[in-house]
C-alpha cells in the first residue's frame, strides 16, 4: 500500500504525515505525531479511551480513519491546557481523584471538555448521559463526577473574574 | 488488531459513489461514520479493496419535515444530528426513542442512520477476531460449514442489532436507494430478507440515500425498549418499538409494534394491529398482545444472554412499551 502525504490540523497546529489509506486516526496521533495521550482500549468502539474532539464534537479515534479528517480541527487531551497550565477539566480529575490508573482518563477529559463547551451548567444526569460512553474500571465513577463538578465550579469562578459585571 | 490492506475513494455526489460502487462492486464497501464497518475490518468480516466513504456528501445529510412530504433523513446524518433535531422527539417520539439508545454518546456522534438501518447482523461466533473464529473452524457466515448456534442447520442465525430500524417499522417508513439506473423506493419492512447471511435487499451498486416517513404518523405516541447488559454502548439483546394513534376518549385509532435483536431481521408484529384497533387500555389486552410478539421473536444463542430470557423480555417490554404509550401517554404530541 502506498503512503500518501496527509495534512492534519492537530492541537491548532498544521502536521504533515505520510501514512497508508488504512492508517487510523488513534495511530496517526500515536505513532506518526507521538500524541500518546489518546489511549487504544478496547480496539472496536466500545470503551472511550481513544476520545477526541472533532470540530468540538467528540469521536473515537479507533473507528476514524485519519485521512477522512483532513481539513478537520483535531484536539486530543494535550491540547486542552495551554502551555504550563492545566485546563479546569484537568484540573478537576487531579484535584478530585477523577482518575487511578489514568488509562481511560484522557477519553473521559474529552467528554467532559465537550459537555462543558455546550452546556457550562449541566444537571447531575447530563453529566452521565455524557459521559456515558466512557468506561472506567477502577473509580466507580464517583470521583469522576466530583471532578466535573469541580471543573463546573472553576469555569465559573472563571468566567466571573473575566467577566465583571456588566448589567 | 490492524486493518486490512484498501483504498479510500471520496465521491462528491451520489452520482460519483454510485458510479464507483457499480466500477468495484463485490470489492467494494460504502463506509460513513466507521462505527460498524471499522470494527468489522478488523476482525477481517470483509476485506474490501476500495471504501467508498460518503460520509462527506453533505447533500445526504439533510433532516427535514413537511407537513405534504412527511419526515426525511439523509442516509449520513449522525445519530445526535436526529436526536438534537428540535421537534424529533415531539413529532417522533419512537424514533428518538429508539435512536438515543443506539451505542453511547460518542458513537451516536459518528454512526449514521444509513449505517444503523445497515448495520451487520451480529452472532457470539462471528463478531470475533480472525484467529478466535479460525481457532473453531469458522462458521456458516464466515469461512466455514457449520453453524455453532443450531448445529446441523444451514441457515444463519446472526441476529438483527439495530435500534433504529424497529421504530422505524413502527412508523412504516420507506427507503430511498440510489444506483446508475436511478433512484428506487422500497418499504423498508421488504427491505430486511430474515437471513443471517443475506440481511438486506440492496445490490452491491447500489446506495442508501434516505429514509421517509410519511406525514401522518407525525405526532403518534411511541417508545423503544430496549434489553441490553449495561445501559450504555451495548447492542440490543431484544428491542421492542411501539408506535401508537390514540384519540381523545384513550382509543387506538391505529397502532404498530416491531421487534429487534430476536431474528435476523427487525420484525413488525403482525398481529399487533387488529388486535388493538378500536380497543381501549386494559392490561389485560396488553398481555394478550405481548404475548403474540413472542410468536415473532425468534432468539437463538447468538448473544451472551439466553433465548429464554430474551423471548421472556420480549413479552415483558411489549406490555411495557404499550402501557407507557397508551396509559401514560407517553410521547403523545
Amino acid at each position: 500500500m502506498n503512503k500518501e502525504l496527509t495534512h492534519l490540523r492537530v492541537n491548532g497546529e498544521e502536521r504533515e504525515i505520510a501514512i497508508t489509506p488504512n492508517r487510523l486516526l488513534l495511530d496517526a496521533l500515536r505513532e506518526d505525531l507521538g500524541l500518546t495521550g489518546s489511549k487504544r482500549g478496547c480496539d472496536d468502539s466500545s470503551c472511550g479511551c481513544c476520545a477526541v474532539l472533532i470540530d468540538g464534537t467528540p469521536m473515537l479515534s479507533c473507528v476514524a480513519l485519519a485521512a477522512s479528517y483532513e481539513g478537520r480541527e483535531i484536539t486530543t487531551v494535550e491540547g486542552l491546557g495551554g502551555p504550563g497550565e492545566l485546563d479546569p477539566v484537568q484540573e478537576g480529575y487531579a484535584e478530585m481523584g477523577g482518575a487511578q490508573c489514568g488509562y481511560c482518563t484522557p477519553g473521559f477529559m474529552i467528554a467532559t471538555k465537550a459537555l462543558l463547551d455546550r452546556n457550562p451548567d449541566p444537571t447531575m444526569d447530563e453529566i452521565r448521559e455524557a459521559l456515558s460512553g466512557n468506561l472506567c474500571r477502577c473509580t466507580g465513577y464517583m470521583q469522576i463526577y466530583e471532578s466535573v463538578k469541580y471543573a463546573i465550579e472553576k469555569l465559573r469562578a472563571k468566567s466571573a473574574t473575566q467577566a465583571p459585571a456588566t448589567r | 488488531m490492524t486493518l486490512p490492506a484498501f483504498r479510500v475513494l471520496q465521491p462528491r455526489t451520489v452520482e460519483d459513489a454510485v458510479r464507483m460502487l457499480d466500477e468495484h462492486r463485490s470489492d467494494a464497501m460504502v463506509i460513513a461514520g466507521g462505527t460498524d464497518v471499522i470494527p468489522n475490518l478488523q476482525m477481517r468480516l470483509f476485506t474490501p479493496r476500495v471504501l467508498v466513504d460518503v460520509k462527506p456528501l453533505r447533500e445526504l445529510a439533510v433532516i427535514e419535515f413537511s407537513a405534504r412530504q412527511g419526515l426525511h433523513i439523509g442516509a449520513t446524518a449522525t445519530l445526535t444530528h436526529i436526536l438534537e433535531t428540535p421537534w424529533m422527539r415531539d413529532k417522533f417520539a419512537v424514533l428518538a426513542s429508539a435512536i438515543g439508545t443506539v451505542a453511547g454518546p460518542l458513537q451516536r456522534n459518528m454512526g449514521t442512520i444509513g449505517g444503523n438501518l445497515c448495520l451487520e447482523t451480529r452472532c457470539r461466533w462471528y463478531n470475533q477476531s480472525h484467529f478466535w473464529r479460525q481457532s473453531l473452524g469458522g462458521c456458516l457466515k464466515k469461512d466455514g460449514d457449520i453453524c455453532h448456534v443450531a448445529p446441523g442447520g444451514k441457515f444463519c442465525w446472526a441476529a438483527w442489532s439495530g435500534d433504529s430500524a424497529p421504530a422505524f417499522l413502527a412508523l412504516d417508513a420507506e427507503l430511498e436507494i440510489a444506483s446508475l439506473s436511478g433512484t428506487r423506493r422500497v418499504p423498508l419492512r421488504e427491505f430486511y430478507k430474515n437471513d443471517g447471511m443475506d440481511r438486506i435487499a440492496l445490490a452491491r451498486n447500489e446506495l442508501l440515500t434516505a429514509v421517509h416517513v410519511p406525514a401522518h404518523m407525525a405526532g403518534r405516541r411511541g417508545v423503544y425498549q430496549k434489553l441490553r447488559v449495561r445501559d450504555s454502548i451495548d447492542y440490543p439483546l431484544a428491542g421492542v418499538a411501539v408506535a401508537m394513534e390514540v384519540d381523545s376518549a384513550g382509543i387506538c385509532k391505529d397502532a404498530r409494534v416491531a421487534l429487534s435483536a430476536v431474528n435476523p431481521a427487525p420484525m413488525l408484529v403482525t398481529q399487533a394491529g387488529e388486535s388493538l384497533i378500536g380497543r381501549k387500555w386494559s392490561l389485560e389486552l396488553a398481555e394478550r398482545v405481548a404475548h403474540a410478539a413472542i410468536q415473532t421473536g425468534k432468539p437463538l444463542t447468538t448473544s451472551g444472554s439466553t433465548p429464554v430470557y430474551r423471548r421472556d423480555m420480549v413479552r415483558v417490554f411489549t406490555r411495557r412499551a404499550l402501557e407507557e404509550t397508551w396509559k401514560n401517554g407517553h410521547g403523545s404530541a
